[in-house]
């Protein structure tokens, strides 16, 4: 029955095919702009790395004295100082970790052949790769002995590498950083990632870095932030030197904890890692406080998805019923139409389910067909945002979730509709129309 | 076969209580062919949608083939319908967008039957009416005799036992009415049960008995052919 009934509703749309599509139309406008506010938001929201979201840790401490603010909701810093980085990282500790930051070079080859370009590079510990299952494609990250030994090296990803070294095996090969010439020693696939949940400090929907150096070199060379530094203390900082030994905050720290223990373990450590330092006359307050959330938890804290992005979404459903109301109306006039020809059916011994079930399959397939226009709305919408604004590259696409979603949301959108009618053309008196017919 | 006693309709508005049928009482025997004849709106085709469990009654009892039909809801009433009775409409209530095939084979699929058996009996019908070889026709391109004789094979598609006919010749000339007459006397001397409301005289004293409805009532009763005893009346 279902398929005589699917059947009937493409005759019936063939039957009137301006009302028809006008009604396609409606519904497909109301899916192009849902879909691409809600792809936007989806995409947004998605977990960046569900392998591995539950065990990678964003750690922040809390260095300020008593009393001291921060614009966090806990008050507790989002990132950390140079003095407490250098320390975790050089703990002996079992856990895959690093201290991070983003800063900036030109990269050259020394060559008149190569036009210099600027590029943001993360200087991190070896660790980053295997912590955020960065794939390598030529050889592999730097050696411990290289990160402590401040050796010039370098990992680049592949779209550097193409522009650098024409996508060859670049290992052993050298290009410049500013004045400091690094040698290749792994070439990984770009990152990408629609949320650089990594460090939100500076740009939660930025590019991930394509460059990556050891933390190490940064410090020796003394290479500054390009991310964001929040001091809270009145300190000497008119060198580098000052803001390495300051309190200012502009590093940060992610620890791969692959269990509860773990995560209990380093959090005693950094309890008693904290104590320690009131000892040399930091932490100065009475309660010890740290955050340590993974990364769906680091993103709710940090508000990842805006609250205007919510208010959108919210907005375009509004405008979608809009487009329902409008096609209930258009599918009364087109039932209440057809309710001769349901008389002779009701005549003929079809129930009111059944009379209710073909109109419910019929506003189904119109928002089949609405869905599927709708994601090509979508699609142009998508598009509109990419070029109007570069920082929504990866976001606005629609994944496999969002192009199954349209359709979904489309006919359970039409059915929303349909039911109305439908119910009030099924409940129609048959007797009444077989006469007039 | 059809029984109603004490059959009352009353169409109640705000303003107006009007009863369409009073205390309404008939008897239909196995094999009948009836016209049932009146002025208009003396109830007739209130009759014909009761008896076809089109509309439903204010008071009385309705038995057909042993089932009482005032207990029913509407899907029993649907499913009833469907296996029992057969509807011939004075306007043929056609589906103008299906083939004449597809027209015969609505209350097949309704009665869930298998495209197979379908087909078979819609061939049946077809051959029966003498428009096999139209079978792909929409009916806006048959005759409005040839449209009744694919109404009247619809209603024998799913060989119900009784036939209700609205005025099934009102809507033809005199030529086709005689024709479609002729296909209702064969179908009842096969064995279906007829009840056929009709102005025409002509036509009503071609049935073997006749009925005539007054203000709601079943006034009075005239017998052509037969036995008198046949019918219940006032």
């Amino acid at each position: 029955m279902f398929l005589h009934y699917i059947d009937l509703s493409w005759r019936s749309f063939k039957r009137t095919p301006l009302v028809s599509m006008l009604m396609v139309l409606a519904i497909a406008i109301g899916i192009g702009v849902t879909m691409t506010s809600l792809s936007i938001h989806h995409m947004m929201s998605k977990d960046p790395i569900p392998q591995k979201s539950g065990v990678l840790h964003h750690l922040q401490l809390q260095t300020m004295d008593e009393g001291r603010t921060y614009w966090s909701t806990d008050d507790v810093p989002f990132q950390i100082t140079y003095q407490d980085a250098l320390n975790l990282q050089n703990a002996n500790l079992p856990y895959l970790r690093s201290a991070m930051y983003k800063s900036g070079f030109s990269v050259h080859l020394n060559s008149a052949q190569q036009k210099p370009f600027v590029e943001e590079v993360r200087l991190s510990s070896r660790d980053i790769f295997a912590m955020f299952d960065l794939q390598f494609i030529y050889g592999g990250t730097w050696t411990q002995q290289q990160q402590d030994d401040i050796a010039p090296v370098a990992v680049i990803s592949k779209s550097i590498n193409d522009k650098l070294f024409k996508g060859e095996n670049s290992i052993g090969k050298s290009f410049y950083l500013d004045d400091i010439r690094v040698q290749v020693v792994g070439v990984i696939e770009d990152w990408i990632t629609p949320v650089k949940y990594y460090d939100t400090n500076n740009g939660s929907f930025d590019d991930p870095e394509k460059i990556f150096i050891p933390f190490t070199i940064g410090i020796a060379n003394e290479v500054n932030s390009w991310g964001n530094t929040n001091g809270w203390k009145n300190e000497q900082d008119d060198t580098f030197e000052d803001l390495l030994a300051s309190e200012n905050l502009w590093l940060q720290f992610w620890v791969q904890l692959n269990n509860e223990q773990e995560k209990q373990e380093f959090g005693q450590y950094i309890m008693s890692y904290m104590k320690q330092q009131q000892s040399l006359g930091r932490f100065n307050r009475e309660e010890l406080d740290y955050n340590l959330f993974n990364v769906t938890e680091f993103m709710d804290y940090r508000g990842v998805v805006k609250h205007d992005n919510q208010i959108m979404v919210t907005l375009s459903f509004m405008f979608l019923a809009v487009c329902i109301a409008n096609i209930l109306s258009l599918l009364l006039a087109k039932f209440l139409r057809r309710a001769p020809e349901i008389g002779v059916r009701r005549a003929l011994g079809a129930s009111k389910r059944q009379v209710f079930n073909q109109h419910l399959v019929e506003v189904s397939l119109l928002g089949l067909l609405g869905g599927v226009l709708g994601i090509v709305f979508a699609q142009i919408g998508l598009w509109g945002v990419r070029t109007s604004h570069s920082a929504y590259d990866a976001l606005a696409n629609m994944d496999m979730t969002m192009l199954l979603a349209a359709p979904v949301i489309a006919i359970t959108a039409c059915i929303v509709a349909g039911l109305y009618p439908a119910w009030v053309v099924c409940r129609t008196t048959p007797a009444i129309y077989l006469k007039s017919q | 076969m059809l029984t109603m006693n004490n059959i009352n309709k009353v169409y109640q508005t705000d303003m107006v209580q009007t009863h369409a049928l009073r205390d309404f009482n008939l008897q239909v025997d196995e094999g009948e062919f009836i016209a049932v004849t009146g002025p208009s709106g003396s109830g007739k085709t209130t009759f014909l949608n009761i008896a076809g469990m089109l509309e439903t009654f204010t008071a009385g009892q309705y038995m057909l083939d042993g089932v009482d039909v005032g207990g029913l809801n509407d899907n029993q009433r649907a499913d009833l319908r469907n296996q029992k009775i057969g509807f011939i409409f004075q306007g043929f209530n056609l589906i103008p967008d299906l083939n004449l095939f597809e027209n015969i084979e609505v209350p097949l699929r309704y009665r869930g039957i298998k495209a197979a058996e379908r087909k078979r009996r819609v061939e049946q019908r077809l051959e029966q009416v003498g428009l096999a070889s139209r079978a792909k026709h929409l009916p806006q391109q048959l005759s409005g005799g040839q449209q009744q004789r694919v109404a009247i094979a619809r209603a024998l598609a799913g060989e119900p036992r009784f036939l209700l006919a609205d005025e099934p010749t009102g809507n033809l000339d005199s030529l086709m009415a005689r024709q479609v007459m002729e296909l209702l006397e064969q179908i009842n001397r096969e064995g279906a049960t007829i009840v056929m409301v009709t102005h025409d005289p002509e036509l009503a004293r071609r049935a073997p008995r006749n009925i005539q409805v007054v203000d709601g009532q079943l006034a009075d009763f005239t017998l052509y052919q037969g036995n008198p005893a046949k019918a219940v009346g006032v």
